[in-house]
């Protein structure tokens, strides 16, 4: 068995005292994993709202469950497994029903929800404000393509960084089906962008 | 797909897997067989370069959260968590009697319990079956089952020939209906929001007793709840309904109080917001209240949480008053 690093241990007993009713480290917890969680939801649902949601099941469910969690797999699997499959839900159900617009009216006027963000700048890059504009609206609309777990996995290998066996374990499946879903994903965008660039 | 054979390195299959390739995805064999066809394919090279712009234009349009989201986020999810460990939803250590019935109901994750948990309710049926009852007062014998879950036990005697006689509360539900107009209506409802065992009960109340704050009665409830709830979610609750009335001097006292003594910094930060929302820098003679003033700069002096203090700072700034205490 492969050994445990410190920052591992320092997880380990950390998961030990919220399983024992310690909430400050239930929240430190929280604190060590919440920053990605709400980008990836961010990321695959484009909206604060639906992110937010996410965010809130995610932590209460690992709240309810967390005498449940065995140390079969790492802490960051279990909570990702559990995200993933609540952004599939809402990636699925988005499908299904009409798609909300970005822009809603408030009190102040029209705002645009997506404003809640702060996308990256593109700090006066030419090659990145070549990217701008119109490969930005087309590279948005080939990510609506996909389906919900090319999506996924296309989320979790380019913007998480994770590598593809993890990707098969955090989605329950298999690396080889995992590698499957990115090369459909790759595909697309090639067809979609290649003339772009 | 099933991967790049040998058999398919043709310049269609090499930009198929141009991507994975990229991604550092591709076996050491399928790696190995698009590098030497890259080494002697200018054309399959410049799709490479191509599909490299394509993950850079990807890698522009990543999204970080704006910091009030991750901040609202976990503001929420601190308040979700005390009504769930008020709510007794808590997946970490329960008391004993919580773990017994959950083993009852099935909830339990160590299956090896459960007959366990069987054979013991069967054992505690099987003793109160075989508890004596004394006779009602009405003359006839009560029966184990006649008796409510909700029953309160208030004290227990021996009786001379071996029996026991119990005395014990009888709760009967009923249902009523009005408005908080009746006194009736709002006497349960002042009476449900101090109801210690049910925070979920208590919120409710608030709600409706915050749409009726301008009431004396109900507004000083507010106020209690407001200095006395243990459940922070609660005391936020009140502290909506009572946002109206923050000009009231009894509100206005009982926010200080909150500004000062509240554990919860969430409470405290709003505190500072309704105190300060009468306070003008341009008309210090109508809106200026030393009171507050003095309070939040005794806060400036003990508060821990650097982002409270800071809202403490800016809306000492914004009156012109003195950060500090001489």
């Amino acid at each position: 068995m492969a050994q445990k690093t410190g920052g591992q241990l320092e997880e380990t007993a950390l998961i030990r005292a919220a399983q024992g009713g310690d909430r400050a480290a239930f929240e430190q917890l929280v604190r060590a994993y919440d920053q990605s969680v709400l980008r990836m939801a961010m990321n695959l649902l484009r909206s604060p709202e639906d992110a937010q949601d996410v965010y809130q099941e995610a932590f209460l469910r690992v709240f309810r469950n967390l005498d449940k969690f065995r140390f079969d797999c790492s802490f960051h699997t279990w909570l990702y497994r559990i995200v993933t499959n609540l952004c599939l839900d809402h990636m699925r159900k988005r499908k299904v029903r009409k798609e909300e617009p970005t822009v809603v009216a408030t009190a102040e006027g029209p705002l645009d929800r997506m404003d809640a963000v702060v996308e990256e700048r593109v700090d006066g890059n030419p090659q990145r404000f070549l990217f701008s504009g119109e490969l930005r609206k087309r590279v948005k609309e080939v990510l609506a393509e996909l389906t919900p777990r090319e999506r996924m996995v296309f989320e979790l290998r380019h913007y998480q960084g994770l590598r593809l066996r993890r990707i098969g374990e955090v989605l329950g499946t298999t690396e080889e089906a995992a590698k499957n879903c990115l090369f459909r994903a790759t595909q697309k965008m090639r067809a979609a962008l290649g003339d772009f660039v | 797909m099933s991967g790049l054979h040998q058999s398919e390195t043709s310049c269609a299959s090499v930009k198929d897997f141009l991507g994975l390739y990229l991604y550092g995805e591709l076996s050491f064999d399928e790696e190995e067989r698009v590098e030497s066809h890259l080494d002697a394919c200018l054309d399959c090279r410049q799709a490479l370069e191509r599909q490299r712009a394509v993950q850079s234009a990807l890698d522009s349009l990543a999204i970080e959260p704006a910091p009030s989201l991750l901040r609202s986020c976990r503001e929420d999810l601190h308040y979700r968590l005390v009504e769930e460990e008020a709510g007794g939803h808590s997946g970490a250590k329960r008391g004993w009697w919580e773990q017994f019935t959950d083993v009852l109901t099935g909830r339990s994750g160590s299956g090896w319990l459960k007959p366990a948990g069987a054979l013991t309710l069967i054992a505690l049926g099987f003793g109160i079956a075989r508890l004596p009852l004394p006779p009602t007062n009405g003359g006839g014998p009560t029966q184990a089952g006649m008796m409510e879950p909700s029953s309160r036990v208030r004290y227990v005697e021996p009786a001379s020939d071996g029996k026991v006689q119990i005395v014990f509360d009888e709760t009967n539900q009923r249902i009523v209906s009005g408005n908080l107009e009746n006194p009736k209506i709002r006497g349960l409802l002042l009476s449900a929001a101090k109801d210690p065992s049910d925070p979920g009960l208590r919120a409710e109340t608030v709600e409706i007793l915050n749409s009726n704050a301008q009431l004396a009665e109900v507004r000083n409830a507010l106020i209690f709840a407001l200095l006395n709830d243990k459940n922070a979610g609660v005391r936020l609750k009140v502290m909506q309904g009572l946002t109206p009335f923050a000009q009231h001097p009894e509100v206005r006292a009982a926010m200080t109080q909150v500004l000062l003594s509240d554990v919860n910094p969430g409470l405290r930060t709003q505190a500072i917001d309704l105190l300060t929302k009468g306070l003008s820098q341009d008309n210090p003679a109508q809106s200026y209240d030393r009171q507050v003033i003095g309070a939040m700069q005794e806060l400036m002096q003990r508060e821990s949480n650097a982002y409270v203090r800071q809202r403490c700072k800016t809306a000492l700034e914004s009156v012109k008053a003195s950060t500090e205490t001489y």
